[in-house]
């Protein structure tokens, strides 16, 4: 195994030992799960809203370069400034130079997976500016030095008691502000309000933009992305090049989905499309008559970072993935070792295609092992990505790289020898079924032999039936006659 | 020399060329290009209540300026609060509003924050113990319980976000069926002010344990005033 796998092996083994983890997880994505399942029963026609918003997202990434030119002249036109990052260090260095050029010592950041992705928090903190998370979750992991566990929610794997022995701790927090969940969320609403209202930049990342209009749109449910994107006088957004609809009514078709699927709501509590900086004169009422908030520059931060290369590959239909959560709350593996075990930014089935799509396969293909293929994330996916196909092609081109085992590469012409020939391959699951039966217990083999120990590690392989399947078959034609 | 813009939008261009994306991507945009026909407002009226009651939102009736400015100020003395910021009279849509406010004993507050930052950040500063924040709406769409805000002169974005409660003053004919019906009848409305936000209920959080909470960083009451 590659060292890549062995410490995925690892964190797996970590967190099947971790029983409050696993408790955690049964609860969180049992629920989330539950609340799109119930979300979607409520729509009238929900497999043809499905169908829109994938066809929103194909129209857009068909022709992603005409799109992105669109979007990018469109949003310059409306005041917008427009930069372009061609990897994560490019997106570090040119949001660092705003900061740095603005003189900015605070920033006020809402959720954004693209701004994890780029790790911009060290490199602005190294630039001198202090970064604060807001949205909730992200809070408590910043606070705890901490990863999110989630794309939606964060701190899956944290406790209310952990979240208040970090508040009391990090924030000086009194036995009454962390007494219940409530008070621990008027505490952090206090706490981040503050900052709010001194920050010199507010960071974001963008859920989708409109190709059409230069329009960026920003779901929360706190409103602390309402915040960020308003108060500060200069607002950064951080858009992975790949989020575009075409049009104001591809909006509302990716809307219809986005919200259900992640949350189970109808729509999220603030749905915030923003187009260019607060404008200085809106007309009649003379030259007083400007917005009266808002913040006074918009830099939008185009983001490559692997995503063009991607776009070449067997696996660019991940792109029109809106990073609504819910292959994760569907996937078996996901709902028993939850985000961390993946190692990456992006966990769950859309990170084990995301991760080896934009990194390379070599550190990241045995995320796509870590699947049954029982598509449960293709059948919840709000723009009906082919996600266990796409696992396939990762498999693929880790094996066409060799990168599999040397046991498993040299087994595999044999077992397609024997797989080919109906005689030898009968002969040989007798041989095999006669084994199996000595190493049974109870109907179940708790360890196989040589290298296949290794599947047995973390699991029990079910003891073959008396007869087989063509056995059986052959048995009851028998019988009829 | 070629520029970032440039080799990106060129690396795209390569993409494309290899890509292997399914056929959805050509053909024509989908069924929301079909219209359905609008229910009538009481039914929209009823739909609307319904769904932003479930999101713990409340929705009053009223009918006539006085009628509006009474229900602001009980709504105001149930919470506690002395002072508001609001749009401007014009685009609240309820004439005399403000003033009929005022005579109730509710101050408002003006703001601007301007270009300075020092001021910017003093003038934001003072709005800290604002307690309510008074608006009217573009829209109010029926099945989500969604009130559609589009900023510009006198309809300040954070009236309806940093106050702990909001109100909304919305005409009934203002109703809508969904967003998707709305921006098929006004296609460029996205692009009618700095920022078009749609409002479904309080602000909400549910990151520590699932466990439900309002008011984590905008509002934690909204209530809608809808006037007939």
């Amino acid at each position: 195994m590659t060292d890549a796998a062995l410490a995925f092996h690892r964190r797996i083994d970590a967190a099947l030992a971790d029983v409050r983890l696993r408790q955690a997880l049964a609860l969180t994505t049992g629920r989330l799960a539950g609340g799109r399942t119930a979300a979607f029963a409520g729509l009238a026609d929900s497999e043809a809203c499905r169908d829109d918003a994938r066809r929103a997202r194909a129209r857009a990434i068909a022709r992603l370069d005409s799109s992105l030119d669109q979007f990018a002249t469109a949003a310059s036109a409306r005041g917008c400034t427009i930069h372009w990052a061609e990897t994560a260090a490019d997106a570090r260095q040119i949001i660092s130079g705003i900061a740095r050029e603005r003189g900015i010592r605070l920033a006020v950041k809402s959720k954004s997976m693209a701004t994890e992705e780029v790790e911009l928090n060290e490199a602005l903190e190294h630039a001198g500016v202090r970064v604060v998370e807001t949205d909730l979750g992200e809070f408590v992991v910043q606070l705890g030095g901490d990863r999110p566990s989630h794309i939606i929610t964060p701190i899956i794997h944290r406790s209310r008691q952990d979240v208040a022995a970090l508040f009391r701790e990090k924030l000086g927090a009194t036995a009454e502000d962390v007494a219940d969940i409530p008070a621990m969320t008027a505490l952090a609403r206090r706490v981040l309000r503050a900052e709010f209202l001194q920050a010199g930049m507010g960071i974001s990342g963008v859920n989708l933009a409109v190709a059409e209009t230069g329009s960026i749109c920003i779901v929360t449910n706190e409103g602390n992305g309402r915040l960020t994107t308003t108060l500060p006088r200069v607002h950064v957004a951080l858009l992975g090049l790949e989020r575009l609809v075409p049009t104001a009514a591809d909006l509302a078709a990716v809307l219809t989905v986005l919200a259900r699927s992640a949350t189970g709501q109808a729509s999220s509590v603030y749905t915030n499309v923003i187009t260019g900086p607060r404008r200085r004169s809106g007309g009649p009422g003379g030259p007083q008559a400007g917005d009266p908030d808002g913040p006074d520059e918009l830099h939008i931060v185009i983001l490559d970072n692997g995503r063009s290369r991607l776009l070449g590959t067997a696996l660019s239909e991940i792109l029109y993935c809106v990073r609504c959560g819910a292959c994760l709350n569907a996937c078996p593996v996901y709902r028993l070792v939850g985000g961390h075990a993946y190692g990456g930014v992006y966990p769950g089935p859309v990170g084990s295609v995301v991760m080896p799509g934009l990194h390379g396969v070599e550190a990241w293909a045995e995320l796509a092992h870590a699947s049954s293929l029982c598509g449960a994330c293709r059948d919840v996916c709000p723009v009906k990505i082919d996600l266990p196909h796409l696992l396939l092609a990762v498999r693929r081109e880790a094996a066409a790289k060799r990168l599999a085992p040397v046991w498993i590469r040299a087994a595999m012409p044999v077992y397609a020898a024997v797989a080919t020939r109906p005689r030898l391959y009968r002969w040989a699951g007798r041989a095999a079924a006669r084994l199996a039966r000595v190493l049974q217990h109870d109907g179940w083999i708790r360890r196989l032999p040589g290298p296949l120990a290794a599947w047995t590690a973390s699991r029990d392989f079910p003891a073959p039936a008396a007869r087989s399947f063509v056995e059986e078959h052959q048995a009851r034609k028998a019988a009829e006659r | 020399m070629t520029t970032p813009r440039e080799r990106i939008l060129a690396s795209i261009r390569g993409g494309l060329l290899r890509a292997s994306l399914p056929a959805d991507g050509d053909g024509r945009p989908g069924r929301h290009d079909d219209a359905p026909a609008a229910p009538a407002v009481r039914e929209m009226a009823e739909q609307f209540t319904a769904a932003l009651t479930a999101l713990s939102g409340h929705v009053h009736r009223a009918s006539g300026t006085e009628s509006v400015a009474d229900l602001i100020a009980g709504i105001a003395r149930d919470r506690q609060a002395a002072s508001c910021i609001s749009w401007d009279d014009g685009p609240l849509g309820c004439a005399g509003l403000l003033a009929a406010l005022a005579s109730r004993g509710l101050t408002r507050v003006t703001y601007d924050v301007s270009g300075d930052p020092e001021r910017r950040l003093l003038d934001a500063a003072s709005l800290a113990g604002v307690g309510l924040g008074v608006t009217g709406a573009h829209a109010a769409l029926a099945d989500t319980g969604g009130l559609v805000l589009v900023s510009g002169p006198g309809r300040g974005r954070l009236v309806s976000v940093l106050p702990p409660v909001h109100v909304a003053v919305v005409e009934e004919r203002r109703l809508r069926p969904s967003l998707a019906a709305l921006l098929r009848e006004e296609p460029d409305l996205l692009d009618a002010g700095s920022n078009v936000v749609i409002v479904a209920g309080p602000s909400r959080t549910a990151d520590i344990e699932m466990t439900l909470t309002h008011g984590v960083h905008g509002p934690k009451h909204v209530h809608v005033i809808l006037v007939a």
